[in-house]
């Protein structure tokens, strides 16, 4: 469904991305996990066409996105969150999704109840009126994620959700993303909250410095050297998560 | 909340519309048609800078194409300022556009300087331009009665103020309600994020100047024939540019409602300190400059949402008294 060929991206002479490949099945929830400065969001840029890479090419369904601009990719089903959120401040909560909606929906109605439904499974609904800039971190993450759900894309690149959550909202975040996922989503997310990365991906790729070096099963991952080295600094063990 | 400021504004352009059956005052008259037509200006304004989020301080650019587009058809060429009206808003699309994509390459403070720069340069273009603006004496236009050449009385010019007034605010109630507006909404709080959401962004923001602009240049046609001269200095000034963008914000940026009770505030209130204050008389010719500058100041600190956000805190406090 999405495929990554060989991406590369520069800033000046620092690679932040190196000769990336990568295959993801529609349907899948694979994870992305590494250092910090690894490349996981300028990756995430890259696919959703806030960069154009230096090299390699990008597929959706086979067909190159590369270079498109983020507004064409997201009207052909991929789209994005921000890890530094970037809700519509002064817009109600409501009117933020409905935004998302109108992507798909000429009808601001429509639009609207669309809205609402996704408002309803993002457990948000309470908080439709309220200002977005009102909102604490954990439901302005949650926002982030009902926007994006709201142009109903097929491929959600979801950066970090759960990173600042507290331990409830954390349970609830990790809730709302098996539920997206189950409603056949696919899910490319960056994380480092290793406990639930370990139990929501069946697959999690390993960036460092830019390069791929591991993408696998968890456990598989878990106990791979090099990953171990880069990353995780001890073995990680499954029982812990 | 938004049916409130609707029966307000019901209310606020029926009694335009009353006034001049009552009064016949040629001085309240032409208070009342500079405060519509500036309210519809700032109206204007309001679309590309309220609605989208793209600041612009240099709309008297486009209002003075519009007002030079009209005077010099009808004094130099002997056409109907309507049809200058027609060319005025040609050129401010086109000017439109070229400011409207350089607020893809400039954003926020950047891109507000640009448009003063724009606004400059045509002010220096009007005032060297001898041979077809007259340079800094200006060109009056000529009083010729009749509809089709805009002679008209003081009446008359209520109804074509309080027309240009309704159509603008309708415009301005639309981008609250459509989906245009919800984008343009997107694209003014967050770029990025309107982008992943779908929205061109881009082709967006040149749209809202572009029509924010043709908007500004019907005002400035419409100016110019009524006050019957155009000079280079005014119609291009940064004050102009600023009256503009006042209104709104003393009013409440994106706001349908906000341009025109800043209008009514502002505009009155200029009238009445100028023929108050100024003149050999007192000696306090410029004081009202000092007071509309107070006044601007009190506005921003204790509304920073304007007249309208009064309205609603008027409206906000009992149902946080009841919770």
């Amino acid at each position: 469904m999405l495929r990554l060929e060989g991406v590369t991206k520069r800033f000046g002479g620092l690679t932040a991305v190196r000769a990336v490949s990568l295959e993801v099945a529609a349907g899948e929830l694979v994870g992305i996990i590494g250092p910090n400065g690894a490349g996981k969001t300028t990756l995430f840029n890259v696919v959703a066409g806030y960069y154009r890479p230096d090299e390699g090419r990008v597929r959706l369904d086979g067909r190159d996105i590369t270079g498109l601009a983020p507004h064409a990719i997201c009207r052909l089903g991929l789209t994005r969150t921000f890890q530094l959120v970037k809700p519509f401040g002064n817009l109600s909560v409501l009117d933020n999704v409905t935004i998302g909606a109108l992507t798909r929906l000429r009808n601001l109605r429509a639009a609207r109840a669309d809205a609402e439904r996704v408002l309803e499974t993002c457990g948000l609904a309470p908080y439709a009126t309220a200002r977005a800039r009102a909102l604490p971190i954990g439901l302005r993450k949650r926002l982030e994620v009902a926007r994006a759900l709201a142009t109903r894309p097929r491929v959600l690149l979801l950066d970090e959700v759960m990173a600042g959550l507290n331990p409830a909202e954390l349970a609830a975040m990790v809730e709302l993303v098996r539920r997206v996922h189950a409603e056949g989503v696919t899910l490319l997310v960056i994380e480092h909250v290793m406990a639930a990365m370990m139990r929501l991906a069946r697959r999690i790729v390993v960036l460092h410095h830019g390069e791929l070096i591991a993408d696998g099963p968890p456990a598989a991952v878990a106990a791979d050297r090099r990953v171990v080295d880069a990353y995780l600094g001890e073995e990680f063990s499954l029982a812990e998560a | 909340m938004a049916g409130l400021r609707r029966r307000g504004a019901l209310l606020l352009f029926g009694l335009a519309a009353l006034a001049p059956l009552v009064v016949r005052d040629a001085y309240f008259l032409d208070s009342l048609i500079l405060i519509l037509m500036w309210g519809a200006l700032s109206a204007a304004w309001n679309v590309a800078s309220g609605y989208a989020g793209q600041v612009s301080l240099g709309h008297a650019a486009f209002f003075g194409i519009g007002a030079y587009a009209a005077a010099l058809v009808s004094a130099r060429w002997g056409q109907s300022p309507w049809l200058g009206l027609l060319l005025g808003v040609a050129l401010s699309i086109a000017a439109g556009a070229v400011i409207g994509y350089l607020s893809n390459r400039l954003r926020g403070p950047y891109f507000a300087l640009s448009t003063i720069a724009f606004s400059q340069v045509l002010l220096i273009v009007a005032s060297r331009w001898r041979t077809l603006t007259a340079g800094s004496e200006g060109i009056p236009v000529p009083f010729r009665p009749g509809f089709w050449t805009l002679g008209l009385s003081h009446v008359a010019w209520v109804y074509v103020a309080l027309a240009l007034a309704l159509l603008y605010y309708g415009v301005e109630v639309y981008l609250e309600r459509s989906r245009l507006g919800y984008r343009l909404a997107g694209v003014r709080e967050d770029e990025d994020a309107a982008e992943a959401l779908g929205i061109p962004t881009r082709r967006l923001k040149v749209l809202a100047v572009t029509l924010s602009a043709a908007l500004t240049a019907v005002g400035g046609s419409l100016w110019a024939q009524y006050v019957g001269f155009v000079d280079p200095f005014y119609v291009f000034s940064i004050d102009l540019s600023i009256r503009f963008a006042l209104n709104t914000i003393i009013g409440g940026t994106g706001t349908a409602l906000g341009p025109f009770l800043g209008s009514i505030l502002i505009t009155s209130l200029e009238t009445y300190l100028r023929a108050t204050f100024s003149g050999v008389r007192t000696g306090f010719t410029g004081i009202y400059l000092i007071i509309y500058g107070a006044v601007l100041i009190l506005v921003v600190r204790f509304l920073p949402e304007g007249l309208v956000g009064l309205a609603r805190r008027a409206r906000a406090t009992p149902a946080r008294a009841q919770a």
